[in-house]
């Protein structure tokens, strides 16, 4: 890093070891102070904004792709179509009754043990932009921001089950960490016998593990995985994965446990943000007289 | 000299951009680890070829633009760029001078300690990414160098 004014014979690049010195001590200072204070959300947040007319181009091709495909299918196609779904929803009615009477029984149920604020009801969907964020980490861009009111830490659910939590928020834009990703951690339990632990993410869209049960744990292949709602940021009783394997090594204290997401993690297109917050009266809060307690309440 | 300076923003600015929009054009899942540095190798270019129009600002405000995009902590991105532009202008006279293969090989070891930087930042931040494939990129970058820095020549001498 010596003689850098001495390397043009042309001329001057009067400065470029100063200009160096000055951006990389400019660059030290944002890391350090976005990293120990949370001054620099609005900046952030802006030039998120800035982002977002280059994100939308290179996504919009594909968009444009995607709607001529579906205009030029023909009608034996959407015919089929028409038939499959509606055979669907009329499964999914038939079901829907079923939750029906269920929902109400549960709301009889909790306000017998007048504990209350279950599942927060109210929720956005928020569409998939077709946008690569990080080949190493597992996260995507959400058309939904601050502007929706979308917040940190919100739990993001697909029609399969959970699928992760806002990172961060832009003004137009937020970034969901999917549970796959190897920073991503999930309190569950298991929906048979209500052992409780946690599902960590293997940077592997497809997997997750359960590291930290004993080889000695009631688990077996097939079990279904709900979040346990401890810590409060996920609703509780939605579907995680199911158990794909589970290795148990003598010579080990802990079981290998390797768990298949419910939600299509590649699949999905739209995703659902939900407030279980108090503040989002939800009918069910509104229907029962007790004081909203923090969200760890909603846990058994 | 000044207007040569002026007249290399444009091309400067563009090539960024459509460097930048490379960069998030999704992939599919397998071929994401193989994608190039495209934003890393035309700031490289334009540190080499005139760095009195602004390389190590550029190099700066695409390292920014990176980290807003990969949502990482703000700088990171800038401050592997600006250390590496710095070093490839310093070498690049002699990088002008030199065949196809030593230049490939510069840009290899230039990507190598982009790559190190932010290595060494995502560790220091506590969100480590150890997956191996992390360090393909500066092979593919070297490899995709003579192409990009043709193209790139062609098109703004013209």
């Amino acid at each position: 890093m010596v003689a850098f004014r001495n390397s043009d014979a042309a001329g001057r690049t009067t400065g470029l070891l100063i200009r160096c010195v000055l951006f990389s001590l400019l660059a030290l200072g944002l890391m350090i102070v976005d990293k120990r204070y949370d001054q620099l959300g609005k900046i952030r947040r802006f030039l998120s904004v800035v982002a977002y007319p280059a994100q939308v181009a290179v996504a919009s091709p594909f968009e444009g792709w995607a709607w001529l495909q579906e205009s030029v299918t023909t009608r034996d196609a959407l015919r089929a179509d028409k038939a499959r779904l509606e055979q669907e929803l009329r499964v999914a009615q038939f079901r829907l009754q079923r939750y029906e009477a269920l929902e109400a029984e549960t709301q009889r149920l909790r306000a017998l043990r007048e504990n209350t604020a279950g599942v927060g009801a109210k929720f956005i969907i928020g569409e998939v932009m077709d946008v690569d964020l990080d080949a190493f980490r597992e996260r995507l861009l959400l058309d939904k921001g601050a502007r929706d009111g979308v917040f940190v830490g919100q739990a993001v659910l697909d029609s399969g089950g959970v699928f992760g939590q806002v990172a961060r928020v832009g003004e137009l834009t937020s970034e969901v960490i999917l549970v796959s990703d190897a920073a991503h951690a999930i309190p569950v339990q298991i929906n048979r016998n209500g052992l409780r632990t946690i599902a960590v993410g293997t940077g592997d869209t497809g997997h997750l593990r359960l590291p930290y049960l004993s080889t000695s744990a009631d688990i077996v292949k097939g079990d279904l995985l709900v979040t346990s709602g401890l810590g409060g940021g996920f609703p509780a009783g939605y579907p995680v994965g199911t158990v794909a394997e589970v290795r148990r090594d003598a010579s080990q204290s802990l079981a290998e446990i390797d768990v298949r997401p419910a939600a299509a993690l590649d699949r999905s297109r739209e995703l659902l943000l939900v407030w279980l917050k108090p503040a989002a009266s939800t009918p069910l809060a509104a229907a029962n007289p007790a004081p909203v307690p923090p969200p760890g309440a909603a846990k058994k | 000299m000044m207007r040569e300076t002026r007249g290399r923003r444009l091309p400067m600015g563009l090539s960024a951009l459509v460097a930048l929009g490379l960069a998030i054009v999704p992939l599919p899942k397998t071929l994401d680890a193989f994608r190039p540095d495209f934003l890393v190798l035309v700031v490289f270019y334009w540190s080499i070829e005139s760095p009195r129009a602004g390389g190590l600002t550029l190099a700066f405000m695409a390292g920014l633009a990176l980290d807003v995009i990969k949502g990482v902590v703000l700088g990171q991105h800038a401050l592997a760029l600006t250390l590496m532009a710095a070093w490839a202008t310093h070498l690049r006279l002699r990088l002008r001078v030199f065949s196809v293969l030593h230049q490939s090989l510069t840009i290899f070891a230039l990507l190598t300690g982009y790559q190190f930087i932010l290595f060494w930042v995502d560790g220091a931040t506590g969100n480590p990414v150890t997956t191996f494939s992390r360090w393909l990129a500066p092979v593919i970058g070297a490899l995709i160098w003579p192409l990009l820095a043709g193209t790139l020549s062609r098109l703004h001498e013209r």
